[in-house]
């Protein structure tokens, strides 16, 4: 086998094995789509982040549809929870590697909901791990019953149909050891 | 064409073990908790009755740590405001999503001049298990198992089937019991609420 039949095999290799983790993934775990669905958030305070978001005015209750992206990755996490603080500095590369790339920053987006966390948790948390992209709160626990049971940090990908549609590509428990491996599996989908 | 042997021995070895190494990496699930915590339902909120009130002197107690010796609450007499937080049990759902919180704004404690403690009516080799998926506490974890629930008794904490309730309790650096919050025992009490509390009492 030549050095290039090589690569090319491993390349496909990992292609078709991140797909299978990834549908794995999805059978593994609470899909949340109907509940993502019929979430109402609040927006954030930060006009940056409501710029990013496609919202208008802060403080007002949004559908996650409503978002400006073709792609959604959504962190599903809790100042109180430990492993949501170790990794918050991988979460943050991610979101470095997202906007630093001009074919994305504008397709997929990420944002934190901190499930049960109240306005001044989340801020706490935001500050503690200096995270730049939006955290929003469940000041009216509508997360916390929508996600009820939900292990943090839980990572959900979506696709945002204009007509308000939502296909959840990927949902599952756990962080990632490595931001550019799981953009890679996130692109995959 | 030995070579090109062993390349292709070298290419199926590789194979399999990538295949191992990748079929083996499950999606990363939190293990801090998972499937390691006793789902108790939905409890009476409040089942307890306080026996003391704010503007009460604490009453003093002296309970062994998970870290090894013991602490007074009197120690931090004339130096540091105290804020006690009873949990139920360890291993249950709202309580092991509590102390961590606390455990990343040691800070906010600090510009307050308040010490946390952290109680529970477990015993030290299970309150170790737990504290320790935390991670590193800042503040000392105490056991209020032997005689059991006694501090939990004395405060009026103690429910009826040996837990504590889910309540904080803010004491001066005069020894006085400035706030209490026997919380729902289903529920989390804000963090807000106790930071504001703090400003109270440095007021």
């Amino acid at each position: 086998m030549g050095k290039r039949s090589l690569v090319l095999f491993f390349a496909a290799l990992s292609s078709v094995l991140l797909a299978t983790s990834a549908v794995q993934a999805q059978e593994n775990a609470p899909d949340y789509a109907q509940a993502l669905e019929k979430l109402r958030l609040y927006s954030p305070e930060d006009p940056s982040a409501r710029k990013y978001l496609g919202l208008k005015d802060k403080d007002a209750q949004f559908f996650i549809n409503q978002i400006d992206a073709e792609l959604l990755l959504i962190e599903i996490f809790s100042m109180y929870c430990p492993h949501c603080q170790k990794h918050a500095p991988e979460a943050n590369r991610l979101f470095e590697i997202i906007t630093g790339r001009k074919d994305l920053k504008d397709r997929l987006k990420l944002i934190g909901i901190g499930v049960g966390n109240s306005p001044f948790e989340v801020k706490i948390f935001r500050e503690k791990y200096s995270v730049a992209f939006p955290l929003l709160d469940d000041r009216d626990s509508a997360a916390t019953n929508a996600l009820s049971g939900v292990l943090t940090p839980h990572y959900v990908v979506l696709r945002l149909h204009k007509g308000g549609k939502i296909d959840v590509l990927y949902s599952d428990a756990g962080g990632f050891d490595d931001a550019e491996e799981f953009l890679k599996m996130v692109l995959s989908l | 064409m030995k070579r090109v042997r062993n390349q292709r021995l070298l290419s199926v070895i590789l194979c399999v073990a990538g295949i191992i190494l990748l079929a083996s990496e499950a999606p990363c699930i939190s293990k801090a908790f998972d499937e390691k915590i006793f789902d108790a339902g939905d409890l009476k909120p409040i089942d307890s009755t306080l026996k003391v009130k704010v503007g009460d002197p604490v009453p003093d107690f002296t309970l062994r740590a998970v870290s090894g010796g013991t602490v007074t609450l009197s120690e931090y007499r004339g130096t540091k405001n105290v804020v006690i937080s009873f949990v139920p049990a360890a291993w249950t759902p709202v309580c092991s999503d509590q102390w961590p919180g606390y455990n990343i704004v040691q800070d906010l404690f600090d510009a307050y001049s308040a010490v946390l403690i952290g109680i529970s009516v477990d015993n030290i080799p299970t309150l170790f298990a737990w504290t320790q998926a935390m991670g590193d506490l800042w503040f000392p974890v105490l056991s209020d198992f032997w005689p059991h629930g006694k501090v939990a008794q004395t405060l009026g904490v103690l429910r009826s089937d040996g837990t504590s309730e889910r309540a904080i309790f803010i004491v001066d650096k005069q020894g006085i019991i400035r706030y209490i919050d026997v919380h729902d025992i289903n529920k989390r009490p804000p963090l807000e609420g106790i930071i504001e509390a703090l400003e109270k009492v440095q007021d």
